[in-house]
């Protein structure tokens, strides 16, 4: 992390993000460089967890930089920089899901149906045994998966805040409506998830 | 605090986004209701799975080719369609044609003998931009061949007195300055280079 040597010369402070923007709007290569360092993995994270698809991530967290650099000067100075990337990174995995849809590849119809009940289908499958514990990875896909299924609008809000750990002032911002929407929106993606990962739940003795 | 009050709160309450007062009712309730406890034990343990899902890792190499990328969109077109850019090429037609013809008058004003030096051929040859505006003015001439022809081109090499040639109409034409130069070129013939009409003009500079 760049640091600088404060005003006074007596210590040393990390350079911000935003004043680290402020660079890159004025060419500045090394500090774009260091932003993609800083947030590289956030974004890829968040989008793949909003996708559930590792493959599709990178190249679009690489699109989100692309556009944070193709429109550094249209960047607000005194905005916090991270909702400006977050915003730019969930517009651009809304689309991606919206293309897909219409594309009927992934999330067709059917193929929901197919996720969910595949996903269902694993979570439950009494071949496994009650006192088999789930390998960890497997688990870990079932979630992921659970998750794809949650409506877009819904599932967005629950990984920005869920996932990332974005306060809920910061994922109204980044989905540009009110607070309370923000909460409604999550508390009803929690509730979906929790239905969808009720059969893992039942075999880890939960009701 | 009963069961309707309290579980709308579970989020909240996972959230530590609750006062005081409000967490340790809620904690008493939870405490003393079976069916409550359970349904927010199932929404933490669901909400841990979540958070719990290994970080995906970013490619090494990322930072290098975003600012590959990034280099190369900037070099891109806007490909957002702008009314002017397609008048640009019309535009610059136009802007050619009119330097063309200024300097055509200059060139002829700066050497008002030449028109007796050698025979010059005008090429006539309205471009497809010129032509509704240059229609009225321009006196088609006519093919000649044999004598009409010489004649011609004695008139145009300078038997007619200048003032009865007047160059400034020759504005809303093109010139061809290698024409007008190759035509030059022959003072022993005085002949003209065939003049050929309605054909595009060929503009060389």
């Amino acid at each position: 992390m760049p640091l600088e040597r404060d005003p006074s010369g007596l210590s040393i402070v990390p350079v911000s993000d935003e004043d680290l923007m402020a660079r890159v709007a004025e060419e500045d290569e090394r500090a774009f460089t260091e932003l993609v360092r800083r947030y590289q993995a956030r974004v890829t994270n968040l989008i793949s967890r909003v996708l559930n698809d590792r493959i599709s991530s990178d190249d679009l967290a690489q699109e989100v930089f692309v556009r944070v650099f193709v429109h550094r000067r249209n960047y607000r100075r005194g905005s916090k920089f991270s909702t400006w990337l977050f915003t730019i990174a969930a517009n651009l995995a809304k689309n991606e899901i919206r293309r897909r849809v219409r594309r009927r590849n992934w999330f067709s119809l059917d193929a929901l149906q197919e996720v969910l009940s595949d996903s269902t289908m694993q979570l439950a499958d009494p071949a496994e045994g009650q006192d088999v514990a789930l390998q960890r990875g497997q688990l870990q896909e079932s979630v992921g998966r659970a998750i794809a299924t949650v409506p877009e609008k819904y599932r967005i809000a629950l990984v920005l805040r869920d996932i990332e750990g974005l306060a809920y002032e910061e994922i109204a911002e980044v989905l540009g409506i009110p607070g309370g929407t923000v909460r409604s929106r999550i508390n009803r993606a929690r509730g979906m998830l929790k239905r969808k990962l009720q059969p893992l739940l039942r075999r880890e003795g939960m009701p | 605090m009963n069961c309707r009050q309290a579980r709308p709160m579970f989020g909240a309450y996972w959230d530590d986004e609750i006062t005081q007062a409000e967490r340790e009712a809620l904690d008493a309730h939870l405490s003393s209701c079976r069916a409550c406890r359970e349904r927010y034990d199932a929404l933490a343990r669901t909400l841990e799975l979540v958070s719990g899902l290994p970080r995906v890792e970013a490619s090494p190499d990322l930072a290098e080719r975003v600012l590959a990328r990034a280099r190369r969109a900037e070099r891109a077109p806007d490909r957002l369609p702008t009314p002017s850019v397609r008048w640009v090429p019309l535009a610059a037609a136009a802007a050619l044609l009119l330097v063309s013809g200024v300097v055509a008058v200059r060139w002829n004003r700066t050497h008002p003998g030449s028109a007796g030096d050698g025979p010059v051929a005008v090429q006539l040859a309205p471009s497809p931009v010129a032509t509704s505006a240059a229609g009225n003015e321009a006196t088609p001439v006519t093919p000649a061949n044999g004598d009409a022809q010489i004649e011609e081109a004695q008139l145009v090499a300078g038997a007619v007195p200048d003032s009865l040639f007047d160059h400034s109409e020759d504005v809303e034409f093109i010139l061809d300055p290698v024409t007008v130069r190759r035509g030059r070129a022959h003072p022993a013939t005085r002949l003209a280079p065939p003049i050929t009409r309605g054909e595009q003009a060929t503009i060389t500079f």
